[in-house]
């Protein structure tokens, strides 16, 4: 009867290796992929303040808008269309709604709407969708995913129709909802603002100085450490926990990963919100130009963490949350422009690219 | 999956405990409970059957669920504890006021009609005793398709360990038969510190014999239909509906409107039946 | 359990997969009490918890290794490591623990994952007003 209780859910860890000099690598691919960033958090070592140019790049993350209680239907306004969704200027996604509870909804920049709705909402929507493929055996949880910049959803036109009147006589879905946009996108969203109550916001920046730590010898071959020995270590750095142990230490036995060296310092920025990959992307260039320089140590790690509660992760693939909805990513870069790239996810998503 | 739910929070004549215990539900994220009443009909003197007492007078204004902004939803809920058949009474115009019927079978036959027979929502599985009788398969299977749902409860797992043992030992036995189907997962608690959330449920699951799914499905899903089926049972067929007008009897508290979307009864998920 | 395809190319490139791997899963709890001014140090609440298997799962139970990451005695929560296999033992035994000398208490579990990582980053706790 007990056999069972040593299984846990599902988890994935996606281990790459490769090099940015390397034309195929698809690091940007990747980045790009993962459209709600919640967290991005830094770690520089032998560093104890950012180089003005990546101060800079931190604190210019792009602010983004929560709009409390927009009907959904909105997001197909004509207008709105035209100058924001089919430019692929904006993406969103419901806030305070939870992906295994209640009705989500997540705006792609590539003009996706995708709905993650219970039966009951989709029946009422009564638009064409696919079974979750979470919540097969109840048939409980529907995904509705209409491309946008598709013509049969051209505004006049029958399908366009359907789903605007779903959403807004029959359904009638409202929810909290952030919104971000590209550079220059900004003036397009003005018109739909104007008939919300919203407020913007700027991503939260922290940072802090961590002395004295023992840490694993990082280099580019990496051929000793574990990933999830590695990806261990960085969350013990992240979640302050220390690694000051020994294996008979009564409290905790966590110790870092061998070889290890010591650290005399190391700088931890975090920004968090509603983060887009772009702002990503010219994080990780800036990175590559800092690990141009000689330093001390010859790495920095970036780990960049999903909205547990989208509907969708990676590219358009479905996710859900069964305990935890874990996905995230963290990329370890050196001196000699290889990386390593580490992805996770819990057990209910796919396989990450 | 449906937002998370908790139908059984014992009912106290104390105020403030039942409203600690609603906000304590509500803050670990539990978007439904119910109150439960329970009537035990003693052999030899006549009992009154309880009346709910309407949640807008036990508490002002109630509290938010986490991490959301909607209010939690509280329903009332009646638990028979049946020793004879006569403490059934199918018709009782008392049964009426509450949004849950249940009832705590204590014999094999009784077990029996409640599962076949009686227009009840949820069947209590005992939890401080060794069960008397055994879960046949067709009774289980005849509950299963009227949408009958079996309920184990938690806190008397937490309070004390021969309850506990007997706790694991009934829901196991349960499980055998109905295969982790209808099954819902409640508290039972008497206060907030014997309230657990809705992931910690899930994983007691495990305990009971259910699966990763299943036991989900027990805290959110199976409830959901629970609360669904006793619509129904309160209108014919599901399609006629029949309420007072003068009076605000009704004491089922309506859903939250627009964010969720409000389906009709009849558009219930349905129940498992039998493979 | 384990499956890992790797690609081979001429250059550096390589990819394994890593299925259901984590060696180890987290746990972020926080121990809720009757009487708010109890104190428990990082010791006692290992003790608790070790009391707490152990009247579960008996002696083998209590044999269950896990860590205290880390611990913060104001606001009693802690951070703990156990091993993947353990996971649903260490947590049903937090769950039915229900009294600490004498009093009421209930732990109440913030975040599981099988990643350390994913317990600083949940987007659950954005706050925006």
């Amino acid at each position: 009867m007990f056999g069972d209780l040593e299984r846990t859910p599902r988890t994935l860890l996606v281990c790459d290796r490769s090099s940015f000099l390397d034309e195929k690598n698809r690091l940007s691919s990747q980045v790009e992929q993962l459209h709600f960033n919640y967290k991005v958090s830094m770690l520089l070592p032998e560093c104890s303040s950012a180089p003005s140019h990546l101060e800079a790049v931190l604190n210019s993350f792009n602010s983004f808008y929560l709009i409390r209680k927009l009907p959904i239907h909105e997001l197909l306004d004509k207008h709105f269309l035209e100058t924001s969704i089919h430019q692929g200027l904006v993406s969103g996604l419901s806030y305070r709604t939870r992906i295994d509870e209640d009705n989500c909804v997540a705006l792609m920049p590539n003009g996706h709407l995708s709905l993650s709705l219970d039966k009951d909402s989709f029946e009422l929507l009564g638009v064409e969708g696919k079974l979750s493929k979470f919540n097969q055996r109840t048939n409980s949880r529907y995904v509705v995913s209409v491309d946008l910049t598709d013509s049969s959803l051209a505004p006049g036109g029958r399908g366009y129709q359907r789903l605007v009147t779903g959403l807004r006589s029959r359904l009638q879905l409202k929810t909290d909802f952030l919104l971000s946009h590209h550079p220059g996108g900004g003036a397009s969203l003005q018109a739909l603002l104007s008939r919300c109550d919203w407020s913007e916001h700027r991503p939260e920046v922290r940072s802090h100085t961590l002395t004295d730590l023992f840490c694993p010898l990082l280099t580019s071959d990496l051929q000793s450490c574990d990933p999830h020995l590695l990806l261990e270590w960085l969350g013990a750095v992240d979640a302050d926990v220390s690694c000051e142990n020994s294996s008979s230490s009564f409290l905790s036995s966590l110790v870092c990963p061998e070889p290890k060296t010591t650290m005399s310092r190391a700088l931890s920025v975090s920004v968090c919100g509603l983060l887009s990959p772009q702002d990503v992307h010219r994080l990780i260039q800036q990175i590559r130009c800092y690990l141009d320089q000689p330093r001390l140590e010859s790495w920095a790690s970036l780990t960049v963490h999903g909205f547990v509660d989208s509907p969708v992760s990676w590219g358009g693939d479905e996710h859900g949350v069964l305990r935890g909805g874990e996905n995230f990513y963290s990329l370890l870069m050196f001196h000699d422009h290889t990386y390593h790239l580490h992805l996770g996810t819990g057990a209910h998503d796919t396989c990450p690219p | 999956m449906s937002v998370f739910m908790d139908l059984n929070l014992s009912f106290t004549a104390e105020r403030s405990r039942l409203k600690t215990l609603i906000e304590t539900a509500a803050h670990l994220g539990f978007s439904t409970v119910a109150i439960n009443y329970v009537f035990e009909p003693a052999t030899k003197k006549k009992q009154e059957i309880p009346t709910p007492t309407p949640i807008k007078e036990l508490i002002d204004e109630l509290p938010v669920v986490q991490g959301r902004y909607r209010p939690i939803r509280v329903l009332n809920r009646l638990t028979v504890v049946m020793s004879d058949s006569s403490h059934f009474r199918p018709n009782a115009a008392e049964y009426r006021c509450f949004d849950l019927l249940s009832v705590q079978p204590t014999t094999e036959k009784l077990f029996h009609a409640a599962c076949m027979i009686y227009d009840v929502d949820i069947i209590c599985i005992s939890v401080t005793e060794k069960l008397p009788f055994f879960f046949k398969r067709a009774p289980v299977n005849g509950a299963i398709d009227r949408g009958v749902v079996f309920e184990v409860s938690y806190s008397a797992a937490i309070r004390d360990s021969t309850r506990r043992r007997y706790t694991i030992a009934n829901a196991i036995s349960l499980m055998e038969s109905c295969k982790g189907k209808n099954v819902i997962l409640s508290s039972a608690a008497e206060k907030p510190l014997e309230l657990r959330g809705p992931y910690d449920i899930t994983n007691l699951g495990l305990l009971f014999g259910l699966s990763d799914r299943d036991a989900k499905e027990a805290v959110s899903s199976t409830c959901r239909s629970v609360v669904l089926h006793a619509e129904t049972r309160k209108s014919a067929s599901g399609i006629v509906y029949t309420m007072k007008t003068c009076s605000e009897s009704s004491s089922q508290q309506e859903a939250p409107p627009a964010d969720s979307g409000e389906a009709p009864a009849a558009k219930r998920a349905k129940l498992h039946l039998t493979d | 359990m384990r499956r890992a395809d790797t690609k081979n190319e001429p250059a550096v490139y390589r990819r394994v997969v890593l299925k259901n791997a984590s060696p180890y899963h987290y746990m972020k709890v926080c121990l809720v009490l009757e009487d708010e001014s109890t104190r428990l140090s990082a010791v006692d609440l290992k003790q608790f918890i070790v009391t707490g298997l152990k009247s579960l799962y008996g002696e083998v139970g209590a044999a269950l290794t896990f860590d205290l990451l880390k611990y913060d005695e104001d606001s009693l929560t802690a951070l703990l490591r156990v091993y993947s296999r353990g996971l649903v033992k260490l947590w049903s035994s937090l769950t039915l623990l229900g009294s600490y000398q004498n009093q009421t208490c209930a732990f109440r579990v913030l975040q599981v994952s099988p990643f350390l990582l994913a317990l600083t980053g949940n987007s659950r706790e954005l706050q925006l007003d």
